[in-house]
């Protein structure tokens, strides 16, 4: 990991075993809800994405990070944990670029807590997106409304 | 004043470097103004600016040894 919030490449599956794995220890929770975020083989014209190459600020990242968590435990009093790992380097598509798991003690809450993070992930986090297409040219993500 | 700063995303590209470090730095709008003049292609793109790690939307007051970071918008997530 890069830091707490950020690895280099794919959020593995070996990652999200790991994650998975505390969740036995949470026992006032009753309900985790997953978000994964893949890379996909976007068309744009005739090229094809193949991987995108997330760069990011670090350090800004983790501050926004734990923002972002804090503003969703204080929005959501249900709300046990929040954990966010976003990708920076190359993601193949196919291959997945943001984990979020929320727990809480019932499923509205880690339902709602986990969309809304997100959303405050998308709009917050200092990471940009460059799409690689099968050709090797490749064009910086002007927008995040994917 | 020393200043440390940094271009990610799009602006990394164009300037062909990730960070540059600037002496002798009087007030923002100075730095500003050497920043644009050593890469004026970045008047062409849309950013905003964080110091230490906190986006600003009014001129700061810079403090020596501070890092100003030129982003362009997120795309993230």
């Amino acid at each position: 990991m890069v830091n707490d919030f950020l690895t280099e490449g794919p959020v593995s599956p070996d990652i999200i075993s790991t994650e998975l794995s505390k969740l036995g220890t949470m026992k006032d929770s009753g309900a985790h809800s997953i978000f994964l975020g893949q890379v996909r083989a976007d068309p744009s014209g005739v090229r094809r994405v193949k991987a995108i190459e997330y760069s990011a600020y670090g350090s800004m990242v983790a501050a926004e990070s734990e923002k972002i968590i804090n503003a969703i435990r204080s929005e959501f009093d249900d709300v046990r944990s929040v954990r966010i790992i976003h990708s920076a380097g190359i993601v193949m598509a196919g291959e997945i670029s943001l984990f979020v798991l929320v727990s809480a003690g019932h499923r509205q809450q880690a339902m709602e807590a986990c969309t809304k993070t997100v959303n405050l992930i998308k709009k917050s986090l200092p990471v940009w997106k460059k799409e690689i297409f099968e050709d090797n040219s490749h064009e910086w993500k002007q927008d995040n409304y994917a | 004043m020393q200043i440390q700063v940094l271009f990610f995303g799009v602006l990394a590209e164009v300037t062909m470097t990730g960070s540059r470090h600037y002496p002798d730095v009087r007030s923002f709008d100075d730095l500003r103004l050497r920043v644009e003049d050593d890469f004026p292609e970045i008047v062409h793109y849309n950013y905003r600016i964080a110091v230490n790690n906190e986006i600003i939307n009014e001129e700061p007051v810079l403090q020596d040894g501070d890092e100003i970071a030129f982003m362009p918008p997120f795309t993230g997530g």
